[in-house]
């Protein structure tokens, strides 16, 4: 890969060990993808923010990193951590969690990352059409090659940081327009309802597919709710970072590979995202983060009801878009029902806080919550959900 | 005379040890026990090896990216691996070796290697060195 003298000189260490091991990162993986060179990115957006998920051994480096002056040369955000500050009463309460997440957060924030902590960083700055970036947290790449045009490999935390510490990021995978043809046509039979429902067709997809870039035929539904569903899901099962919602797009050939999905299949799919049928004893909307939209529509559909005593409802959104949407924040909240920021159900402790059933709309929590948080799973409609929840 | 594996360098630096070699990939996060450096994947076969001091062979690895962070966290501990080999070298182990400066070589047959053989990695050249094979120091 080609290093400008500038970006030599980092990689000899000549800022300090901390952009010397970030630009060291770039160039290895630039070097195992065969970039040509590296390119600027408008923004980052890293993961590896939950102590739960990223554990004792990351902070060990974030820390060293942090020590020798680490800070973000453009605009960057981070994946939701594992508590709402602001909800202590949801949490769980183990003073040395609560401390580690803490400590976790401030790293991040002393590098200059915004600590805003949502897998929707885009409801908040949209990137522009057709800028690089360099995004973690697969749903948020999906979605930002998919739904916004701009371009990002599937990076992972470490790389993400890396990428903004330095502002570039290695010229590969679909940073490259010959990298993002559509290679498979997926036909659709049935009628989409319900963003479950797209949910359940991602998760298929994602399996069939692994890395390959599919166009969709037969969505008639195609709300940016239902498509953001579809991608994450897609992502979870699979390694996809581009969809395509209709067939109106760049081909690989004019003959695409065809799978199609018939009412079985969606049917399997959607099935095969429960464990049980017991009932549940929290329902959970907001994987990925709510957009104020679907807030709204919760609001609207809660209204005038209360949420059964047994149950927990929580909604799972950024402080943005609470603040945003504080009007239908507190139809949910007289409802009995919380709307949570900077956390969401996967990345934080359930078992810990007395859950064993979840419920939830999200295909992507159903798929990871079984083994992520050892949780039996409930998928269904956001109405169905709604319908469960309440008294 | 000592067997010459060709590889491509990963990461530089050179070091020798004993080998710990596995035909399964690696998951580091959740597969390695971050204060042992004992392996702890399900149907492993190096489950409950440890890694700390081993040149460790291996496919190449699977899983999060936050592998990586566990790899220099056992590297920083002292019990982490003194080197890498892999058959392809995949970005969770290799930005794992980069962060905790591993040598680490990929492209190389690693089915020439058994666990107990003392060989030397040359992450600078792309090379393996089987210096002395299990059965003659036994």
């Amino acid at each position: 890969m080609y290093l400008s003298r500038e970006e030599e000189r980092v990689l000899n260490g000549e800022e300090g060990w901390a952009y010397q091991v970030a630009m060291r990162i770039l160039v290895k993986l630039g070097d195992l993808f065969e970039a040509d060179k590296l390119i600027p990115i408008e923004s980052a957006h890293i993961s590896g923010v939950s102590y739960k998920t990223i554990g004792d051994a990351s902070i060990d480096f974030l820390e060293a990193l942090g020590d020798s002056g680490a800070k973000v040369k453009v605009r960057s955000t981070m994946n939701p951590a594992g508590i709402d500050y602001n909800h202590p009463e949801e949490m769980i309460r183990v003073p040395e969690v609560m401390e580690k997440q803490d400590r976790i957060i401030n790293i991040y924030g002393n590098m200059g990352i915004e600590t805003v902590l949502t897998c929707t960083p885009y409801y908040i700055n949209k990137p522009k059409e057709n800028t690089h970036l360099a995004w973690a947290e697969s749903s948020t790449v999906v979605y930002a090659n998919s739904i916004l045009h701009s371009w990002t490999n599937r990076e992972g935390g470490p790389s993400a940081l890396a990428a903004a510490l330095i502002g570039k990021t290695p010229n590969y995978g679909v940073h490259k327009p010959e990298n993002r043809l559509a290679n498979v046509l997926v036909k659709v039979e049935p009628r989409l309802k319900s963003e479950a429902e797209h949910g359940a067709l991602g998760a298929h997809v994602g399996k069939l597919l692994k890395d390959e870039i599919p166009c969709f035929s037969g969505l008639t539904h195609t709300r940016e709710t239902e498509l953001k569903h579809l991608g994450s899901a897609m992502a979870s099962t699979g390694m996809t970072s581009i969809f395509y919602p209709d067939t109106s797009c760049p081909r690989i050939s004019g003959e695409l590979e065809v799978v199609s999905v018939d009412v079985n299949d969606l049917k399997n799919a959607f099935d095969s995202l429960s464990t049980t049928n017991e009932s549940p004893d929290m329902v959970y909307i907001g994987c990925p983060h709510c957009s104020a939209e679907e807030v709204k529509r919760v609001a609207l559909k809660i209204e005038g009801r209360r949420v059964r005593r047994d149950v927990k409802l929580w909604i799972c959104t950024s402080r943005y878009v609470r603040k945003k949407a504080e009007r239908y924040v507190g139809i949910i909240e007289a409802a009995g029902g919380k709307v949570l920021s900077d956390t969401c159900a996967v990345v934080t402790w359930l078992k810990e806080i007395g859950i064993d059933v979840l419920m939830t709309n999200s295909a992507k929590t159903a798929y990871y919550a079984p083994t992520m948080n050892r949780v039996e799973t409930v998928f269904s409609s956001l109405d169905r959900c709604i319908e469960e929840a309440c008294e | 005379m000592p067997i010459v594996l060709k590889g491509r360098p990963i990461m530089g630096g050179r070091t020798r040890g004993r080998a710990l070699v596995s035909k399964d990939p690696l998951s580091f996060l959740g597969g390695v026990d971050p204060e042992t450096g004992r392996i702890i994947e399900k149907n492993h076969d190096l489950n409950g090896e440890k890694v700390g001091g081993a040149i460790l062979c291996f496919p190449h690895g699977h899983g999060s990216t936050v592998g990586s962070y566990v790899l220099y966290s056992l590297v920083r501990r002292g019990i982490g691996p003194k080197a890498i080999v892999n058959e392809k070298a995949d970005p969770v182990v290799v930005v794992g070796a980069v962060i905790a400066d591993v040598p680490m070589v990929d492209g190389v047959d690693i089915s020439k290697i058994r666990t107990g053989d003392l060989i030397e990695v040359n992450g600078d050249e792309g090379m393996v060195i089987i210096l002395e094979e299990r059965s003659s120091c036994t």
